[in-house]
């Protein structure tokens, strides 16, 4: 395994106790029966963390809720719908009418995903035309098809071909594979009507009506079964339409509960009213009505099939590309060869705006145009919670370090049994000084189980004042450098708890920060990894996917006090006389270290 | 159309008010006005709900699909798989030198496992995870297939009738609380697919992943449902025996005890696109496969005429990766219909040495027949539905149809063709007979009670809720409906499919569904349970069948979702 740089994650609160750690977890099969009572230490390898775990770029902030927002707790509107290849914006209006691809001539290609071209067949592709949508200088002559320049799929491989260079969306969609054409409703009926279309070989089982063998494709079926439906609720004898038979069901009590579970199944139809009316619906009978009998023979696909082999089938992850074919009749041999692969229209896309679900404020606003990606609003949790960095620390057993300690080879493996450490940094990103605690468990949960010592779990980072602000107030106009170190020195002096900076004598000291600077604050952690070693007669005799992974279950609570502003929804936690608020916000995170040798 | 101005926070919706008027909210064909959200109300909470677009989602074990009712097919379908269940931001996925570690997964007693939403047997399943995978391919799907915002949007819920309660309750737990549904809808696919397919009346034969149930539909209702897990994963377990046997014999793993030597991803393909079923072996002596391969070689001889001559010879080459190195199979194509044979027929062991929940598919279906009453089975097997993504097999719905109809004439039930089911009826002897298989049959229908919904969380025997004079109904024959219903010979149907089906339902407004209530669920749901001491515990591992929660509900108020509602 490919070594790594350390990393963060962090949990949104919003993942907190209401859904996790509920009861359904205790039932895990999986947990270790110990950790049933135990007192919720988050679990980063648990499988459920994964869905709760962000790294900070993920993340917003509401400012007036003062809390972390994820993707799973925003609320979300949609700014924009438009396509990601002709970049042009779709009215929201089209898209329950035309659905949720371009309707222009934008084509992914089957087999490679790649951009397809209208080009004519009788010509060779023109690269300058490539991916232009709605092509206007396609070439002169017809007929058309749709090519792709990377792996030279053309629709003519499955018989596809088009009179027009453009309405191309339009013109596939009554197209079925092989160039037929798709019946219309009408020209259905009317074809029936021909005695000269007429099967010959009708169905023996069938109940002997004209034309029960007709093969329907979806899109009719569900026509004919609607329009068949609806006149029988429309029938004068159904008297209320039948449409309401759910409207005197009235569900909101426990007990009522019970009757949606068997209604759930049909079971409770004994109920007289919906007994009535859905009486009033008789079977369809006739294609016509929306009726197809199965024809279950397929021998001639079990023949291509053979003859085809491996290569011509498409792969799973092709046929889960492919959009809904509503214009073939087998309803069941539904595309399975390359050779039935269609073009795929592009999947719009959306730009969204997020809101806070609590206080519905506005906390991420896309620009509207399609082209550009900036954004109007955009509050990202790195503006307002400390990030933190990682970088190991390696302490020669000798005296010489460099003041900082020197940094350990990034991305080495941890050696199993030998204690490491490791130097956090703390940035605090907020105009208020903040006072950080953290908690983490002694040893990490999971099979193996690595012994984990914060050094400094508790101290105070100075606000994340303007550099220039702070130059200007000192008259002697000093800059960055020597500012820090006027107040590093003058730190230093104080000598608070929590404020000590260790590192003088480079010796790491319980309760002391190891370096501190304007805004910032690094400590150190340190680590005896686990050895992974598997004992025999265990149920797995492997390591799992990154179970060598070295990860830190830490909780991090952050407190400041901030200008009280009017009422408002939030985490206040207390006022004292001059109008400052006390704030707060914890969460978990999780601090990915290595990668133990094993 | 506008939504309802009510002044609570957050708008309690009764059932009586999800019935809107008639054409309010729902689109017929032709053209008609999208409803807009009218922006300034934006932040009232009566606004917030989306206009009266109902989301139809079908969920399966292995994949969910979404799209909106009304339309004749699903926008969207996300699979369950593992890349799906990495954290956010992780992409290694995307990385070229990447490979899943499907082996350790394999070794974790994963293989597969990791594909799934959920398992039926209930112990062994995180319910907090299922939410949770819900809430993320639903989430995927919503964003990238319906492009819809979030504002609470009302859902029909597509599901497999036999789903444990504490699933589904997770499932309702995640979803009401993410995405504020107004109210989720309940309809059983086997429900769905009759609509879908015409009928009121079917034999839905599911052939899925879990397992393959055998639906018997009467009058819009479920009467009898008959399980095997003869599914879609023992038929990728074949394949991989098939490839396994195949492959040079490996030491794999730490101690050479791998049990699995090829990705599931990679048999599951493999099964998806080059897995096929013979038909049925003409006589009981002959040669079945070759036999029958060469009629249908010989039919398509003119067409293959101009193929080159490498591509008729008997084997095909299947490429595998997953392997310990990149390698192909040549293999005899016959031999790609073993795993069919041995995961769904396992024509060498005599019926009476199968255990009922793995019986092979063509007698679970018989017995189902032959256990309901005349009149029920006279009309459902005329109205044969195959469903289930094993459908997909080439040539194994025709087998099963055969193998049944052949089962059918060897043994018979009694005639039941024509004149014969009027006979049947009229003759109170026969009838007797009749009823007295369907309540002690083959199969032991009439379990003792609690037996059948205890062995696995699952419940099983949905018809023996039911009392059996029931079945026949004759109110419910409509008077109006005096054309002649084709019954009594086997006759498979299409059908659009449960979602499809579903659409239909919930469109028309055609059938009474299950509708449960946000603010109810979240009172009285899995909150509300009361704790499993309090209850009797006969009432815990069951599912929703008729008579699941009824029973429980009907001891007294309390009703429990068993060890899994301890707090
Ligand atoms: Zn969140
Ligand atoms: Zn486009
Ligand atoms: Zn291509
Ligand atoms: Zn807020």
């Amino acid at each position: 395994m490919a070594a790594i740089t350390p990393y963060t994650y962090i949990q949104c609160p919003c993942s907190d106790s209401s859904t996790l750690g509920r009861s359904s977890d205790t039932n895990s099969s999986r947990a270790d029966g110990a950790d049933d009572d135990d007192d919720r230490t988050f679990d980063p390898r648990a499988p459920r963390s994964n869905y709760s775990l962000y790294p900070l770029e993920y993340l917003l902030y509401c400012e007036d809720c003062h809390q972390i927002r994820c993707p799973r707790c925003v609320a979300e509107e949609i700014v924009t719908y438009y396509c990601p290849n002709c970049l042009f914006e779709v009215p929201s209006s089209n898209l329950k009418s035309e659905g949720n691809r371009c309707t222009r001539s934008c084509f992914q290609c089957p087999i490679c995903i790649g951009p397809l071209a209208v080009t004519s067949v009788e010509t060779k592709p023109d690269p300058s035309l490539l991916a232009a949508p709605d092509n206007t200088a396609a070439p002169q002559s017809g007929p058309y098809a749709l090519t792709c320049s990377y792996c030279n799929w053309s629709s003519t491989e499955v018989g596809i071909k088009f009179d027009k260079p453009n309405g191309i969306h339009a013109q596939l969609s009554k197209l079925r594979n092989g160039g037929t054409a798709r019946l219309t409703a009408k020209e259905r009926k009317e074809r029936r009507r021909d005695p000269s279309y007429r099967s010959s070989a009708a169905t023996e089982q069938g109940d002997g009506r004209s034309g029960s063998d007709e093969k329907l494709d979806l899109e009719t079926q569900f026509a004919n079964l609607k329009s068949f439906y609806q006149s029988q609720l429309a029938d004068p004898n159904a008297s209320d339409g039948g449409l309401a038979a759910l409207s005197d069901l009235g569900f909101s009590s426990p007990t009522s509960l019970s009757r949606i579970m068997s209604i759930y199944t049909g079971g409770s139809l004994h109920d007289k009213k919906a007994k009535l009316r859905v009486g009033a619906i008789r079977e369809a009978l006739e294609v016509d009505e929306g009726l197809q009998l199965a024809d279950l023979d397929e021998s001639a696909a079990i023949a291509q099939l053979h003859s085809e082999g491996h290569d011509g089938t498409a792969s799973t992850s092709r046929l889960s590309d492919q959009p809904p074919n509503f214009g073939e009749a087998h309803l069941h041999g539904r595309s399975r060869f390359v050779s039935e692969l269609r073009p795929i229209p592009y999947l719009l896309r959306t730009k969204r705006s997020k809101r806070c679900p609590v206080c519905r404020h506005i906390i991420s606003k896309p620009e509207a145009k399609v082209q550009t990606t900036r954004f109007r609003i955009r509050l990202v949790a790195g503006s307002y919670i400390p990030s933190i960095a990682i970088r190991p620390l390696s302490l020669s057993s000798g005296s010489g370090t460099s003041a900082s300690g020197s940094a350990g080879i990034p991305g080495a493996l941890l050696e199993p049994l030998k204690p490491a450490h490791y130097l956090l940094t703390f940035t605090n990103p907020i105009f208020e000084s903040i006072k950080v605690t953290l908690g983490a468990p002694a040893k990490t949960p999971g099979r193996f189980a690595s012994k984990v010592t914060v050094l400094c779990p508790e101290f105070e980072i100075d606000a994340n004042t303007d550099v220039w602000d702070e130059a200007l107030k000192d008259p002697s106009g000093a800059g960055e450098l020597r500012d820090r170190e006027r107040e590093r020195e003058r730190r230093r002096h104080k000598g608070e708890e929590g404020g000590n900076v260790s590192n003088n004598n480079n010796q790491l000291e319980v309760g002391k920060i190891w370096e501190r600077g304007r805004n910032w604050v690094s400590i150190v952690v340190e680590v005896v990894p686990a050895w992974l070693r598997l004992e025999h007669g265990t149920e797995e005799q492997r390591l799992r996917e990154d179970e060598d992974l070295l990860e830190i279950p830490m909780f991090v609570r952050v407190e400041w006090e901030a200008e009280a502003v009017g009422d408002e929804v939030g985490a206040v936690v207390g006022r004292d006389k001059e109008a400052r608020e006390k704030r707060e916000l914890a969460y978990w995170c999780v601090l990915g270290l290595g990668r133990i040798r094993h | 159309m506008s939504a309802p101005t009510g002044s609570a926070p957050l708008p309690h919706r009764t059932v009586a008010n999800i019935r809107s008027p008639p054409g309010a909210g729902h689109h017929q064909s032709g053209p008609s006005t999208p409803i807009r959200h009218i922006p300034s109300n934006f932040g009232s909470p009566s606004s917030l709900r989306a206009d009266e677009e109902i989301l139809i989602i079908e969920i399966g074990t292995r994949k969910l699909q979404v799209g909106f009712s009304g339309d004749p097919a699903p926008r969207g379908c996300v699979w369950f798989c593992p890349d799906q269940q990495r954290r956010v931001g992780d992409f290694r996925d995307w990385q070229t030198d990447y490979r899943y570690d499907w082996r350790s997964a394999a070794a974790g007693g994963l293989w597969g496992r990791d594909h799934e939403l959920w398992q039926y047997d209930v112990r062994g399943v995180n319910l907090g995870l299922v939410g949770d995978k819900i809430e993320r391919a639903l989430g995927e799907a919503f964003t990238k297939y319906l492009l819809i915002d979030s504002r609470p949007r009302r859902m029909v819920w597509v599901l497999p009738s036999a789903l444990p309660i504490p699933v589904l309750s997770a499932a309702l737990d995640s979803v009401f609380s993410r995405f504020q549904s107004p109210t989720i809808s309940l309809l059983s696919s086997p429900l769905a697919l009759a609509v879908g397919a015409g009928v009121r009346s079917a034999l839905v034969i599911d052939l899925g992943w879990s397992e393959t149930v055998v639906t018997s539909v009467y009058e819009y209702r479920e009467v009898d449902s008959k399980r095997s897990i003869r599914g879609g994963r023992m038929l990728v377990e074949h394949t991989h025996k098939l490839l396994a046997k195949n492959l040079p014999e490996t030491q794999g793993g730490p101690d050479g005890k791998d049990k699995y030597v090829v990705s599931f991803e990679e048999c599951s393909d493999i099964t998806t696109r080059m897995v096929w079923c013979k038909p049925r072996p003409r006589s009981a002596s002959g040669q079945p496969s070759s036999d029958a391969l060469a009629t249908v070689q010989e039919q398509d001889e003119g067409e293959l005429e101009d193929r080159p001559v490498s591509r008729r010879t008997g084997s095909v080459t299947v490429p595998i990766r997953s392997w310990l190195s990149p390698t192909s199979l040549e293999l005899p194509f016959d031999a790609l219909a073993e795993p069919c044979e041995d995961a769904f027929f396992e024509s060498q062991y005599s019926p009476t040495s199968f255990d009922d929940h793995e019986l092979p598919l063509h007698l679970l279906v018989y017995r189902s027949l032959l256990q309901l009453p005349v009149d029920v089975r006279a009309l459902c097997m005329s109205r044969i539905i195959f469903t289930g993504g094993c459908s997909n097999v080439l040539g194994l719905r025709g087998r099963i149809f055969d193998e049944v109809s052949h089962l059918i004439q060897e043994r018979g039930w009694d005639p039941v063709r024509g004149k014969g089911v009027d006979q049947l009826r009229c003759n109170p002897k026969l009838r007797k007979r009749d009823a007295r298989q369907a309540g002690d049959g083959p199969t032991g229908v009439m379990s003792p009670p609690g037996e059948g919904e205890e062995q696995d969380g699952v419940w099983h025997d949905a018809a023996n809720m039911i009392p059996e004079i029931d079945f026949i109904d004759e109110q419910l024959q409509r008077a109006t409906d005096r054309r002649p219903r084709v019954q009594g010979t086997l006759r498979p149907i299409e059908s659009l499919g449960a979602w499809s089906g579903a659409s239909l339902v919930t469109h028309l407004k055609a059938l009474a569904i299950a509708t449960i209530d946000r603010e109810g669920w979240l009172q009285h749901g899995a909150a509300g349970a009361s704790k499993p001491s309090d209850a009797d515990y006969k009432t815990q591992r069951q599912s929703l069948g008729p008579g699941g929660l009824m029973r429980g509900s009907a001891a007294g108020s309390a009703w429990t979702l068993g060890v899994w509602g301890a707090t």
